[in-house]
Order: structure tokens, then C-alpha cells, then sequence
């Protein structure tokens, strides 16, 4: 997996990051904040329910930056590090886990891994945790969350090293003045 | 719309309007017939493919998506030069998202997401 960036910043002054690069298409980069930053402003599933998949994610696709980052509002909802840390292959045996989060997971699991995940008692687990509109919620969250996995590894926007780090939650930027 | 992602988003409106613009602006930016090129060669890895149909697609940009779908960690630097050669740096940015984008929309479909999704 490169770290070398292979498209530049196209922000002057500034390193090739995610954003920066993303920068090279404008009306792209606008149109995929607003809709992160409404993704995320959502309420009708819970922040810390969007970053138990988000970390499944970065594990399965092994996205290193992913992996490293915290929204600020999932952890202000109580997603601590001891429960991250159950977010591995064995999640399923987690005691600290609820068992919403576990059918979140498995859903997360049976789209960005093999939909043959999704048994029959998968999708009841499901139904019976999480109403219709969560559901799209989610199938939303982890699609956006694959897709950016990737294009931001194969662009070698992985960093070197990098420490865990909480960020603000994205939010629908402000219009231009 | 179109797409799975955006079938199951039938009952958010905002949501849903939103989803379509970032699609819609990631296909502008590669452009319709490089979009429904990749969209049909990352289908054929997933197995879903269509009726196969003639492109004039660069096979660098080809063999780029098609990796995306279960070998995105194994993509070389080389391989992504070989597109920014066709395409550009803007180039290379559009077809990343588009080739993310459409795999992650095939998964999507897979699970059946619009139904899980219904009421």
C-alpha cells in the first residue's frame, strides 16, 4: 500500500491530503461534504452507531487514516476506546458490544465483505434493532464509508504514521458569502 | 434516481437529494462514457455484468477499476501513473471515486438494501 500521494494538492500551500486532493474537482469535493457533513448532522442514527460501522470499515479495508480518526459527537454518545477495541473478527463474543451495534455490524460486514453474510436471522437481527429509515441510514453511511476507504488509499493518501486522533464531526459547510 | 443506495433512501428526501448530486457530480467529472465503462467492468468482477459492450475506455483505466473491487491495497504506483498518463491528476481523483463509488453501489445491491429498507 503506497504513502507516496499519486495525484498532488491542488490547494496551494497546502500537503496532499483527502481534501486537498479531492480539491482537483471542485463541484465533486462541495457536493461530497454536503452530503457527509448531512449524513452526519442526522439524528436518526446515532452518531455512535455510524462510527461502530465506520471502524469495521477501516479494519476490513484496512484504511489506516480511517482507523485513526474519531468524530468527536460519536465519542460524546460513549463510543470509548474499550469498545472500539471489540470491534475485531471475534466482535460477536464482545460483552461490551450491545447487541444493536453486533447486527450493525454484521450488516457492515455482509456489504463491504460478502453479502452471503446475511442470513436470514441476520436481517431479523437487523429489522428487530433498526427501523426502515435507520436502515437506508446506514446502508448510506457504509457505502460512503467504503468508497472513500478506497479512493483514499489508491490515491496513496495513506499516512506514514499517524496518531489517534479526535476530530470535529463533519457538518454541512456554511455558503459562500 | 438510480442506484441502490439511492432507492433506499426513498423515505429521506434531503438525504436522498443530496446522494444524487455527489453522484451525479462524480459521473460529470469522469465523464458518461468512461462512467458506464467502469460501471460495467467493476460489475464484471462482482459477477453482475451486463451485456458486454464494445468501449474505447484506455485499458490502464480499466484494469485501475477493476481492482478496486477486491484488490484496491494492491494497486500500484505504477499502474496509477499509467491513468494520470490518460486522464490527469483530475482524471485519476474522478475515476477513484467513480470506481469506489460503483463497487460499493454493486455491495449495495448484493445485500439488497433497497428492500431491507422498505417498511
Amino acid at each position: 500500500m503506497s504513502t507516496t500521494p499519486r495525484a498532488s494538492s491542488a490547494i496551494p500551500g497546502e500537503p496532499a491530503h483527502f481534501g486537498s486532493v479531492l480539491a482537483h474537482q471542485p463541484a465533486l469535493a462541495q457536493a461530497f461534504a454536503e452530503l457527509y457533513g448531512r449524513f452526519w448532522d442526522s439524528d436518526v442514527l446515532s452518531a455512535r452507531l455510524k462510527e461502530v460501522a465506520r471502524m469495521r470499515n477501516a479494519r476490513v479495508t484496512e484504511c489506516g487514516f480511517c482507523r485513526n480518526v474519531r468524530f468527536d459527537k460519536a465519542v460524546a454518545e460513549g463510543l470509548g476506546e474499550e469498545v472500539v477495541d471489540d470491534i475485531t473478527d471475534d466482535y460477536e463474543n464482545s460483552p461490551r458490544l450491545t447487541e444493536t451495534e453486533k447486527a450493525v455490524l454484521k450488516f457492515t460486514d455482509a456489504l463491504i465483505h460478502d453479502h452471503e453474510l446475511l442470513t436470514g436471522d441476520v436481517k431479523a437481527a437487523l429489522r428487530r434493532h433498526l427501523s426502515p429509515e435507520q436502515i437506508a441510514e446506514l446502508g448510506l453511511g457504509v457505502t460512503l464509508f467504503l468508497a472513500l476507504a478506497k479512493a483514499l488509499i489508491t490515491l496513496g493518501l495513506e499516512p506514514e504514521r499517524m496518531e489517534r486522533t479526535i476530530l470535529a464531526t463533519p457538518a454541512v459547510p456554511e455558503p459562500a458569502q | 434516481m438510480s442506484g441502490p443506495v439511492a432507492q433506499a433512501l426513498a423515505g429521506s428526501a434531503d438525504l436522498a437529494a443530496r446522494y444524487g448530486t455527489f453522484r451525479k457530480a462524480a459521473h460529470a467529472a469522469l465523464g458518461p462514457e468512461l462512467v458506464e465503462a467502469v460501471r460495467r467492468a467493476v460489475a464484471e468482477v462482482h459477477g453482475a455484468a451486463e451485456e458486454a459492450a464494445a468501449s474505447d475506455a484506455p485499458e490502464a483505466v480499466l484494469a485501475y477499476a477493476r481492482r478496486m473491487v477486491f484488490e484496491h491495497t494492491a494497486i500500484t504506483d505504477d499502474e496509477a501513473a499509467a491513468v494520470v498518463a490518460e486522464l490527469g491528476e483530475p482524471g485519476l481523483v474522478a475515476l477513484s471515486v467513480v470506481a469506489a463509488l460503483s463497487d460499493a453501489e454493486c455491495r449495495a445491491a448484493a445485500v439488497g438494501l433497497p428492500a431491507l429498507a422498505r417498511a
